[in-house]
């Protein structure tokens, strides 16, 4: 489904504080992968997902999805057949539209948006179902703007703008990291379910060790631009969080660095 | 007091597109568009120019309101495709708007009442016949037909904005990031807010330059500040709350500040203070929240005009 060749990106490139934040990269990713991405800070992996989405774009190297050269197309075009969720809640949504609105602009990802009013009774049925889906109530609340919702209730929203359009590729970038462990378990259930209904082809980032096994159908941990493991499902499903920490070491030569990761649970 | 009412009335109704202009720039997109500036006197030289030269004054008029689309859409490509900053951009083409105007025009002002306007032109299609009308009348027929406009320009913008293609529009305004990561292309919806807006602009400047017969190059000093005034009025009095009451209230913000207007000169007010106080009601209008009188009270104002103040960079850092 995504294919990445020899994938270069350098930040401040020419200058002292050159720093390579995708040294090489490859990486195949079949249809229906649900892919989890570890690593310390600065190890690449927004990098990496910013890259196949288009926001940053590589200094080397040809990203491929299904089957389509997309190096050099802008982010707009890409989204097209891409979903994308940030760390951020506000990042996802726009706050002063309401929760029909949001849904509506998802609703016509990859499609003409012409003159057709957006909000329509049929497409309120539709948007209802897809929301009573996540089981938090909003299908009640469809004309609300979305700044009235919590930090969970928005990722929870975006789990759904990002996946109403059926896109070839679901892109997460931590996006249960600023929310309280509570919500963080509930958006991740969300993810699995929709992820898995959906067959959706998936890259998820994640600092959280033992989600990071948990879910998925492989594992790479990446470390300073490079990807160090790759971990399949039949190896991964043996897997520890000891076990991994070790590995990472073992590879790396360096120990894990990364409280946050360390300390997640 | 009659005269007043009469006044504000066609001014603000005059005015109301281009606040309705405004709002979709400065408040929706978060774009503070300064070529209104000169779209405003540019849609009055081009409608008074094609009158001149015997083009029937409807025609005219929608001649203006073209010619400000096209300024909007000269700000609209320096800013997407030259990535020009979006303050010099509309700079850039008011300044050379004022090169057009004069070649367009030949001389810096253009009369036009030897000519037919368009309001009389338009009360013949409802078999009214300038001749035989009073002063009094011909204003209340002037205004019903400017009611009708801005009513027609009120609705179709309201429709627009909750269509699909209009969607994008209020979500480059508020979270572009977002609305880029769901496939559109803003620097296209920035384009087509701009030539709309402007359009609006023109079309306002056409109609002024028929209501006071005559076309000048600085007609358009100060109708920015004035139409901020007008929106913020709009959202203060009657509401931001939802994007139709926004809407309208900005057009009843404008009457009502040409309402004020009328009210100062006939009150005999020194008019040369008139830039003044309205320059001073906007800074103070825009920084009210900043000042902390009172916590609750700042909170409300800081919503109200949250999106107005955050695309002139008056927002609490």
């Amino acid at each position: 489904m995504i294919k990445l060749n020899n994938i270069y990106k350098y930040f401040f490139a020419d200058t002292p504080n050159e720093v390579v934040a995708l040294n090489n990269i490859n990486l195949n990713i079949k249809e229906g992968d649900f892919v989890t991405v570890i690593g310390s800070n600065g190890a690449g992996k927004s990098t990496l997902l910013k890259a196949i989405a288009g926001v940053e774009m590589v200094d080397q190297g040809i990203i491929e999805l299904a089957g389509k050269d997309v190096t050099s197309q802008p982010e707009h075009k890409r989204a097209r057949e891409i979903g994308r969720i940030d760390q951020d809640p506000m990042a996802s949504t726009a706050s002063d539209m309401t929760i029909e609105e949001n849904l509506a602009m998802a609703y016509m990802r990859g499609r003409r948006r012409g003159l057709l009013r957006a909000v329509t009774g049929g497409r309120t049925k539709r948007f209802k179902e897809v929301v009573a889906d996540v089981g938090l109530g909003l299908e009640n609340r469809l004309q609300v703007p979305v700044g009235t919702l919590s930090g969970g209730q928005r990722q929870a929203l975006a789990l759904v703008m990002a996946t109403i359009a059926q896109p070839k590729l679901l892109l997460l970038d931590e996006h249960t990291a600023a929310l309280d462990p509570k919500a963080a378990k509930q958006i991740m259930e969300i993810t699995r379910k929709i992820v898995d209904t959906k067959k959706l082809t998936t890259l998820m980032i994640t600092h959280n060790m033992e989600q990071a096994i948990k879910f998925g159908t492989r594992l790479i941990m990446m470390h300073r631009g490079e990807i160090i493991l790759d971990i399949n499902q039949q190896e991964k499903e043996k897997l520890t969080v000891p076990q991994l920490i070790e590995k990472f070491t073992n590879t790396s030569g360096t120990t894990f660095d990364d409280d946050r990761v360390l300390l997640a649970n | 007091m009659e005269n007043v009412i009469i006044n504000g009335l066609q001014q603000g109704l005059i005015y109301g597109f281009m606040a309705l202009g405004v709002l979709l720039t400065f408040r929706i997109l978060g774009f503070p568009d300064l070529t209104v500036e000169g779209t405003f006197p540019l849609g009055a030289a081009v409608a008074a120019t094609a009158v001149v030269k015997g083009i029937d004054p409807t025609i005219a008029v929608l001649l203006g309101a073209a010619s400000g689309g096209v300024a909007g859409a000269a700000t609209g490509l320096m800013h997407t495709r030259l990535k020009v900053n979006n303050i010099l951009a509309g700079i850039l083409t008011a300044s050379a708007i004022y090169t057009v105007m004069l070649r367009v025009m030949g001389r810096p002002n253009t009369p036009l009442l030897a000519y037919d306007s368009f309001f009389t032109k338009a009360m013949g299609l409802f078999g009214l016949n300038e001749s035989q009308m009073s002063l009094f009348e011909m204003q209340v027929a002037t205004i019903s037909i400017l009611f009708i406009m801005v009513l027609a320009a009120r609705l179709l913008l309201g429709w627009f904005l909750k269509t699909d293609m209009g969607l994008t529009i209020r979500a480059t305004g508020s979270n572009e990031k977002m609305i880029r990561a769901l496939g559109v292309n803003t620097e296209n919806t920035k384009l087509l807010t701009l030539v709309i807006a402007n359009t609006l602009v023109g079309l306002s400047g056409a109609l002024a330059c028929q209501n006071q017969g005559f076309a000048d190059v600085g007609m358009g000093f100060g109708v920015l500040v004035a139409a901020i005034a007008s929106v913020i009025v709009g959202e203060m009095l009657f509401g931001g709350r939802s994007l139709s009451m926004l809407l309208t209230g900005v057009v009843l913000g404008s009457i009502l500040y040409r309402s004020l207007l009328a009210l100062g000169l006939r009150l005999n007010l020194p008019a040369e203070d008139f830039k003044m106080v309205t320059a001073l009601l906007v800074l103070l209008a825009l920084t009210l929240p900043n000042l902390k009188l009172g916590k609750a009270n700042s909170k409300k104002k800081t919503s109200m005009l949250g999106s107005l103040t955050r695309s002139l960079g008056a927002e609490k850092q």
